[in-house]
């Protein structure tokens, strides 16, 4: 019997079809895999199993027995617990309080609290899964806050296991960790969904692979009658994507950004950048790789003066050049934000305006004092043609454009928006998009770093900066690991990301 | 005719029709309301239309209303623009009153416009201290505002004005007579004869003109709209998002601000000893109604105004004038939920859907 | 100093009242509207019945019923919460005048109600409730099953959603329960303290109870801590005006301007980092996309 089944879902946003008539199963002690890109469906598939949004048509049933439509506690009653990509966590409580809400031991009706600990940490260690029941969950780290939820699913007693995009934001050694509690939990007897665009760890942990597309589920099949290339060819329409050439085209320049000593607090008031040295030269890609959490974000943030630091970072001899978000503008830095809704657009306001976002001072934006109205339609225009932005409607809200489109209009306006820029920050340029959006923006970044720009470009996706730096510096604990040339393999930027491979002088 | 019905059915999507349905339902509900307490509810409406436009004295009187609104409903508007919501119109208005109050005393040439001027700074002081603890200090600023009114209220109406700025000769015991009287060169100059249309009226429209011209057309307009739309964003574009939002919220301030020295220096002309506007907290109802456009503002400060300068005339048929503030209350709750309108739009969609 | 607790009563009723809305993540700024329909409710419930706990009964009910709209309003129609509430303000300002107007033909004070009896220091059961009730608040949300999930539904809807917790009926539980407890508070000022209803009622009281709220952190605890503290204010002003003729030098407003200027300088300097409860004021759309 199938642990889960899913027949004819179909989900509209709006006009807009996010599922469109999937079916599927999975049996107890087997692992399905969902690829696809982003927007395929997946998520919008996964919530419907549990029951957070109600489909429009179509019956989801667990071990023969249908489920009410959006109704997350029948979904819970029938054994189903889903990890989501953004974890579903509240700060504040603490790991047992977060397990057991829901679903309280009483006592007297009050809390049993005791029991609650004790079950929790039992719970936990059975399946080898750290976690202290006492801790408040936000103060625990990414991958201890996985453990979490994981926990919480098994508490619960879930027979069949969801999970969304498990691995996205954990180190090499912390993904085969998982993948192996994965393998555990399905010869357990337990079902799980294993959502993923990763195709090497699907290959890795799968039985079955289903690949969706547009909201279309266009394969289902095994895992030993499969292999990456079919399943590339399914996932992507039209050929597929060829790896692109990064060879440079111009010479590398002179040291176009030197950083020493550099040394800055976290917004919790932790350390986060612990004395980092680092040189970025003119015509340059320079990969950082890291776990996330190591200094990544705040280093981004002092470089485009988001953030106060010690330590000097100079801009050719320019030392102040972070002192403000405006100075760094001014003195030729582009920053595509790792968020970009929040940092990167005024979603409530017109694609042009947001293009002129941070150049509106300036021709062809302004007049003296007054906005240049025709002059920033024209550019707008011209930006959005050259950048593929659709809708091409300048009037357009940013918020109704798609994650892919909003990044490349934040990229049109940092990189071809105002004067050209001389350092651009990207932090996980990519995150999030399709390949075809994907590969617009690396194009974008290849086309400055060959107009003699220096690039940093900060990322997890260790893949994506093999294709586009020229060099990986690999932060831990807010210092430089070492530097370690595009072609090292997985395992010793790993180690690196741990922190366990020395740095090289 | 689809072109009319889909004009007609647009108020789901477009604020300016959602806002006049809501000011329609809100006007519905009420006479109902005036039917179910057993009054002649078309009379009381008949009422209500003369005593806010039947004739030169009602004309000037929702003018003078008008002109109030139009100002605190801007105060409420530009915060919003910046993205704060400015609960504080009614004590940064105050202090202008009690600013333009003092000022106006003065012997000296131009007093009208250094009342003006004082108001402006006073109330855009209030004003900025909400936004300075928002930027600095984090304080959310609806806390902060309301905070702010109480501390205006009790300072100026417990403390300032029965007691250090009380008129000589009120005597400790008659609080009521409020402060000295402003000088004649003060009074915003009457411009239709028999009624209390003064200068007022054509300087809120102005204002109203400019405010518009400010956020729409220049570079520092375009920053506050970027700042209230998304203030991280601003921030990494190198826009110094905390001075633009303590600019916001002072000229927010100065604008209620010159709403109550209109007050003070077209009718009263004097800070009295009971003074009671409210004009503040309508203010908001005027903003929200008008969807932070200054245009749209400056109509539904008419509509409002309207209707308090109406209201007075419902006496005459034994209904209390507190009947304005239950229509404006209900035309917030009905624009603050534009869903509510949404099934019955879907459901006279999909009546019209099928064909006859 | 009997007064304090007299003072106190109406301000912790509504201020714990502010406390369940905002733990559960509705900003209510419609304290003071509900307030006055709990004062007029009751008032006009104790002059109908005769009876000044069936008024109570009566101004807690028109307290929830306000609640219930501002319920509606900002959960249902996801209107934003501060903009509902201050209609609601709006509204009950109007309405109940227009009623207190209809019914008793005086638009300023309604005729004299039944109050509630008082025990041999001069207290009503409401003056001694406002002592244990917050404590048994406290508890309640703090250890009990109930106290969690509100807590969780105030801090983050869709986590506490995938639990199968119902995020919207529990979120209206608490913002009627919380009409609720502020028409209590308002009965307390009408049938409690003055034995008749005034059209300025609550003066203010709601803002003030509002403020306790953020003095005291969001806990119930503390929110009474603070109203006693603001009523202990203000008995100690109308004590000063009495015995040293403070009247004459008209520093009354001073007095009354104090809790207010003092939460706000708590809050400016932040001392001991007051935050709300993350999700307070954002709508819960069960269906967005994540």
């Amino acid at each position: 019997m199938n642990a889960l089944e899913l027949t004819g879902i179909r989900k509209r946003f709006g006009a807009v079809a996010a599922v469109d008539g999937v079916s599927c199963a999975v049996a107890e002690g087997e692992v399905l895999a969902l690829v696809g890109e982003n927007g395929a469906g997946k998520s919008s598939l996964i919530s419907v199993a549990c029951g957070l949004y109600r489909p429009d048509s179509g019956s989801v049933r667990a071990f023969g027995r249908e489920l009410p439509p959006g109704d997350p506690r029948a979904a819970i009653e029938a054994r189903i617990g889903a990890v989501h990509q953004h974890f579903m966590l509240v700060g504040p409580l603490t790991v047992w309080e977060n397990v057991v809400l829901g679903r309280e031991p009483r006592r007297r009706g009050f809390i049993d609290a005791a029991r609650a600990r004790r079950e929790v940490a039992e719970g936990a260690e059975r399946c080898g899964l750290a976690v202290d029941p006492q801790a408040r969950v936000e103060t625990l780290g990414v991958a201890a806050q996985q453990r979490v939820e994981i926990v919480k699913q098994l508490w619960r007693g879930a027979r069949v296991l969801i999970l969304d995009e498990p691995t996205a934001l954990l180190s090499p050694q912390e993904s085969a960790a998982l993948l192996r509690t994965v393998r555990a939990l399905a010869e357990e007897g337990r079902a799980v969904v294993f959502v993923s665009h990763k195709l090497r760890e699907v290959l890795d942990v799968a039985d079955r692979i289903a690949v969706l597309r547009r909201g279309r589920l266009v394969q289902i099949s095994r895992r030993s009658e499969t292999d990456a290339d079919k399943i590339a060819g399914a996932l992507i329409e039209g050929p597929a994507t060829a790896p692109e050439a990064s060879a440079r085209q111009g010479e590398r320049g002179p040291v176009l950004l030197t950083v020493r000593e550099l040394s800055c607090a976290s917004d919790r008031g932790r350390p986060a950048l612990r004395g980092l040295s680092f040189e970025l030269q003119r015509g340059e890609i320079l990969g950082v790789a890291g776990v996330d959490g190591n200094g990544q974000s705040e280093l981004a943030e002092v470089l485009t003066g988001l953030r106060r630091a010690d330590g000097t970072a100079s801009l050719g001899n320019d030392v102040s050049f972070h002192r403000s978000p405006a100075a760094a503008r001014r003195a030729g830095v582009a920053h595509l934000p790792e968020d970009r809704q929040r940092r990167g657009l005024c979603l409530p306001l017109s694609v042009e305006e947001n293009l002129a976002l941070g150049h509106h001072a300036l021709p062809p934006y302004a007049r003296g004092p007054l906005i240049d109205r025709a002059g920033r339609r024209e550019k707008a225009r011209e930006l959005i043609e050259g950048f593929d932005v659709r809708p091409a409607d300048p009037l357009a809200r940013a918020a109704a454009l798609s994650g892919g489109n909003q990044q490349k209009l934040v990229a049109a306006r940092e990189l071809a928006g105002g004067p050209p820029p001389r350092l651009i920050v990207a932090v996980h340029p990519t995150r999030g998009l399709d390949p075809f959006a994907a590969r617009r923006v690396h194009q974008a970044l290849r086309a400055a770093r060959d107009r003699g720009a220096g690039v940093l470009l900060i990322s997890l996706d260790l893949d994506e900066l093999r294709a586009l730096a020229d060099r990986i510096l690999v932060l831990f604990e807010g210092r430089s690991a070492g530097e370690a040339e595009p072609e090292a393999g997985d395992d010793r930027l790993g180690r690196m990301m741990l922190g366990q491979e020395p740095a090289r002088a | 005719m689809p072109d009319l019905r889909a004009r007609l059915f647009r108020p789901a999507r477009d604020p300016a029709w959602g806002a006049a349905a809501a000011l329609l339902a809100s006007f519905a509900v009420s006479f109902v309301a005036m039917a179910a307490s057993g009054r002649d509810p078309v009379d009381g409406f008949g009422h209500l239309l003369s005593g806010a436009f039947g004739g030169p004295g009602p004309l000037g009187e929702t003018a003078l209303k008008t002109s109030i609104l139009i100002l605190t409903g801007l105060s409420v508007a530009v915060a919003l623009i910046v993205g704060l919501f400015n609960i504080g119109a009614e004590g940064q208005l105050i202090w202008g009153a009690l600013a333009a109050a003092v000022v106006g005393r003065l012997e000296v040439p131009g007093v009208m416009l250094l009342a003006l001027l004082a108001a402006a700074l006073a109330g855009g002081a209030w004003g900025l201290i909400a936004g300075w603890l928002k930027v600095r200090r984090g304080v959310h600023e609806v806390i902060s505002t309301i905070l702010l009114n109480w501390i205006a209220i009790h300072l100026i109406q417990g403390w300032l004005v029965p007691g250090p700025l009380a008129a000589t000769g009120s005597g400790a015991h008659v609080s009521v007579a409020g402060t000295e009287a402003i000088q004649r060169g003060a009074w915003l100059p009457r411009l239709w004869p028999g009624t209390r249309l003064d200068l007022g009226f054509p300087l809120a429209l102005l204002i109203a003109l400019g405010v518009w011209f400010l956020l729409s057309r220049t570079r520092r307009g375009f920053e506050w709209r970027a700042v209230g739309a998304g203030p991280d964003a601003a921030l990494a574009a190198g826009i110094p998002a905390g001075r633009r939002i303590c600019e916001g919220m002072a000229l927010s301030g100065a604008l209620a601000g010159i709403g109550g020295a209109l007050l003070i220096l077209g009718t009263e002309h004097r800070y009295p000893g009971v003074f009671r506007t409210g004009y503040g907290f309508d203010g908001i109802a005027v903003a929200l109604v008008g969807g932070g456009s200054p245009a749209a503002t400056a109509i539904a400060a008419l509509v409002f105004g309207a209707l308090r300068a109406g209201a007075t005339r419902l006496q005459l048929v034994g209904i209390h004038p507190s009947f304005a503030e239950l229509t404006q209350g209900l035309a917030v709750l009905l624009v603050a939920a534009p869903r509510m309108f949404q099934p019955l739009l879907a459901r006279l969609r999909g009546r019209d859907a099928v064909p006859p | 100093m009997n007064l304090v607790l007299d003072f106190a009563a109406p301000l912790v009723f509504a201020a714990l009242g502010g406390v369940l809305s905002e733990r559960a993540g509705v900003v209510n700024i419609g304290l003071e509207g509900m307030m006055r329909f709990g004062a007029f409710g009751a008032a006009a419930g104790a002059i109908a019945s005769g009876s000044p706990w069936i008024g109570l009964a009566c101004g807690a009910l028109a307290g929830a019923a306000a609640a219930a709209l501002h319920a509606l309003l900002s959960l249902r129609f996801r209107a934003n919460q501060v903009v509902s509430g201050i209609a609601l303000n709006l509204v009950a300002l109007g309405l109940v005048t227009y009623l207190l107007q209809s019914i008793f033909g005086s638009a300023g004070v309604s005729p004299e109600a039944p109050s509630l009896p008082r025990d041999r220091f001069g207290h009503t059961a409401l003056a001694y409730a406002a002592l244990v009730v917050p404590v048994l608040f406290q508890l309640w949300l703090s250890r009990t099953p109930a106290g969690l999930r509100v807590r969780a539904v105030g801090e983050h809807p869709r986590a506490a959603a995938t639990l199968g917790v119902r995020v919207l009926p529990l979120r209206a539980v608490c913002v009627v329960c919380s009409g609720l407890l502020a028409g209590i508070g308002g009965a307390t000022l009408s049938v409690g303290i003055l034995g008749q209803f005034d059209a300025r009622m609550p003066a203010g009281q709601g803002f003030m109870a509002l403020a306790a709220v953020v003095f005291g952190r969001w806990t119930p605890l503390g929110a009474a801590g603070a109203a006693f503290f603001f009523a202990a204010a203000d008995a100690l002003q109308r004590h000063l005006s009495l015995t040293l003729h403070a009247a004459d030098l008209r520093l009354d407003g001073l007095f009354l301007a104090l809790p207010y200027a003092l939460t706000l300088l708590v809050l400016a300097l932040g001392i001991g980092r007051t935050r709300a409860p993350a999700a307070d004021g954002i709508p819960y759309d069960p269906e967005a996309r994540t």
